[in-house]
């Protein structure tokens, strides 16, 4: 799963044939080749259809309107725009680059860094523990959760009177304004977020440790070297490919969502937890921008490229050097 | 290694992220008990003052639950089944067989996976609208309300699902390809071959697929928004609770639609801790070596 994401193994060419005996059969071999690849494309029949309808169409159209304005409902309203959408996004006074860009990668920064920091730490505890199960267990009762769901109890804990200020209280702090407070909300958030991504994050990083050889441990332990060094030396990059897998993928989430946002905050106060995927909405749904909106969603997809790029240049050259 | 030298930390660090993971569900059903006038006052109690469940009879009587339970339950079944069918077809196509096209495809499925989900939901739903034959429609698509006006609208954009296809390939590459090989030698067809030696052997991930795919379509909230508000009669458990919050007493809101929630959490929490065991084992095989 990890491996494929990099370049080199998704990209692997077929394997040569083998020429020698071919040759002579070149008849039914051939025939069984064409058989195979007919086969192939009936089991892939369905996907196939699915993406030329759900996929490669909505692209176009997404791409159309992106260059064009449109208030919604009827396609015969939609005017040619060129790169009025694109040119607006980034000119002086719009807040697509700050707060909302910004927002959307501190959102997605603070999320990645919480939730590996977290994961790598339990991770690792966990497997030298008993009742691995129930800890495990425990930790992957957020995945299971609708967004609604998490969005509402931790709103409600933040509140003057919820479990997070009466925590505070408790132990003689004042109340905190989280989400009301526009210095706060952001963080506060973030924390849900990350909060509710852990769990994945864990289960991944558990099944990268599982597969490290325990020969390396003992070889380790033989050579007298402590905990920290164990860690640093032998788990950590031997734990690559599944923080690779991990980074990607909750970047990939942590770009793209709102819907916690929406539930939260919606964006508030005034723009302070506004990110991108929700200004795409607000800009489609309540000012029937529908071609500011397409435009910012070919944007964010480019930031999404870029981010994963980075992360797959990272960790290669982090690769060379160990 | 840690857990020789320094066991105490282990277990303090993972009790400590335990109980930060499990309070917030805690503080949602102690809640949900919760009278008028007992949440969100100062100064702040874990404890309700009694459990009683009028919460969750206002809920009740608030939500059409048979309905939003009814229209939850027949799309996560449809997008289950669906995603599992293509995703075993399409893995089993793109890890064993050769067939020219078949790398282009195989990108096209990794690159599904980067798209902003925003940027299709109004292709998607212009697409369910002008759907020909359907709702209304002529031919072509117009005159009518297409497909938005069924339950079919709710599951459409999520039948095949680009990560599922990635997973069941990635596993399905570490079957031996003598195994297959001698099935095709017996005589058997590239169908029977997937059917009787990939599928029982791709039974763990299947079930972790499977898993995944439950919780994101019973979880779905964004589209089954933009769906229900075309056409209230598909509202889905997510959006009717949080549609609860404009409907009830404000002094009684939270604790109401934490009964909702709780309501809403129960069974995908049932089927979780049944099948857990599946879950991560399936994860841990599905090619993380």
């Amino acid at each position: 799963m990890v491996n494929a994401l990099t370049p080199e193994t998704t990209a692997r060419p077929p394997r040569p044939r083998s020429a020698g005996p071919a040759r002579t059969a070149v008849g039914p071999r051939a025939r069984a080749r064409r058989h195979q690849a007919v086969v192939a494309y009936l089991f892939l029949a369905p996907v196939l259809l699915f993406f030329a309808v759900f996929l490669i169409l909505p692209l176009g159209f997404a791409l159309l309107l992106s260059m064009s304005h449109w208030a919604g409902f009827h396609l015969g309203d939609i005017q040619p725009a060129g790169l009025d959408n694109f040119t607006s996004l980034f000119a002086g006074g719009s807040t697509f680059l700050t707060p909302v860009l910004t927002n959307t990668l501190l959102f997605a920064l603070g999320t990645v860094a919480l939730a590996l920091a977290g994961s790598v730490l339990v991770a690792t505890c966990v497997d030298n523990l008993r009742f691995q199960g129930l800890w495990r267990t425990l930790y992957l009762l957020p995945i299971v959760t609708t967004v609604v769901a998490v969005g509402n109890v931790w709103k409600y804990m933040y509140e003057p009177g919820g479990l997070v200020n009466g925590a505070l209280n408790a132990v003689g702090l004042d109340s905190v304004a989280f989400l009301q407070d526009p210095d706060t909300a952001l963080p506060a958030v973030v924390v849900v977020q990350a909060w509710a991504s852990v769990g994945t994050a864990i289960l991944i990083l558990t099944a990268g440790l599982k597969s490290i050889p325990e020969s390396y441990y003992e070889a380790a332990a033989l050579d007298g070297a402590g905990p920290v060094t164990v860690f640093w030396r032998i788990t950590l990059p031997l734990l690559r490919p599944a923080l690779l897998f991990v980074c990607v993928t909750q970047f990939i989430t942590g770009l793209q969502s709102f819907a916690l946002i929406i539930v939260m905050t919606r964006g508030g106060p005034g723009d302070a937890t506004n990110v991108a995927a929700l200004e795409m909405y607000r800009q489609a749904f309540s000012y029937g921008d529908w071609g500011t909106a397409s435009a910012a969603a070919f944007v964010l997809f480019v930031v999404i490229l870029l981010v994963t790029l980075a992360q797959l240049w990272i960790f290669r050259r982090k690769g060379e050097d160990a | 290694m840690i857990r020789r030298r320094f066991p105490w930390l282990s277990y303090l660090l993972v009790v400590t992220g335990a109980v930060l993971t499990v309070v917030p569900f805690l503080d949602m059903v102690m809640t949900s008990f919760k009278g008028p006038g007992e949440s969100g006052t100062l100064p702040y109690r874990f404890l309700p003052e009694a459990f009683d469940l009028s919460n969750y009879r206002a809920a009740v009587d608030q939500l059409d639950l048979p309905v939003l339970f009814r229209n939850s339950v027949v799309a996560t079944t449809v997008i289950n089944a669906s995603v599992l069918l293509t995703s075993s077809l399409a893995g089993y196509a793109l890890a064993k067989l050769r067939f020219p096209g078949r790398d282009f495809i195989f990108r096209l499925v990794l690159s599904t996976m980067m798209f902003p989900p925003f940027l299709f939901f109004v292709p998607h739903f212009l697409i369910l609208v002008h759907w020909p034959l359907a709702g209304g429609n002529d031919l072509l698509g117009r005159g009518g309300a297409g497909l938005t006006v069924s339950i079919v609208a709710l599951v459409m954009p999520f039948l095949v699902n680009g990560f599922g296809i990635f997973l069941m390939r990635q596993f399905m590459v570490s079957i031996p390809d003598e195994v297959l090989e001698a099935a095709r030698i017996d005589g058997a067809g590239e169908f029977a071959v997937w059917w009787r030696i990939v599928v029982p052997q791709t039974r763990p991930v299947m079930v972790t697929l499977g898993l995944l795919t439950f919780v994101d379509a019973w979880n779905e909230y964004i589209w089954a928004l933009l769906v229900s508000t075309a056409n209230p009669d598909v509202m889905t458990l997510p959006v009717g609770i949080q549609m609860l919050q404009d409907y009830v007493d404000p002094t009684r809101t939270m604790p109401i639609v934490m009964a909702g929630l709780v309501l809403s959490i129960l069974p995908v929490l049932m089927l979780f801790l049944l099948l857990q065991r599946h879950y991560v084992r399936g994860i841990m095989l599905s090619g993380l070596k």
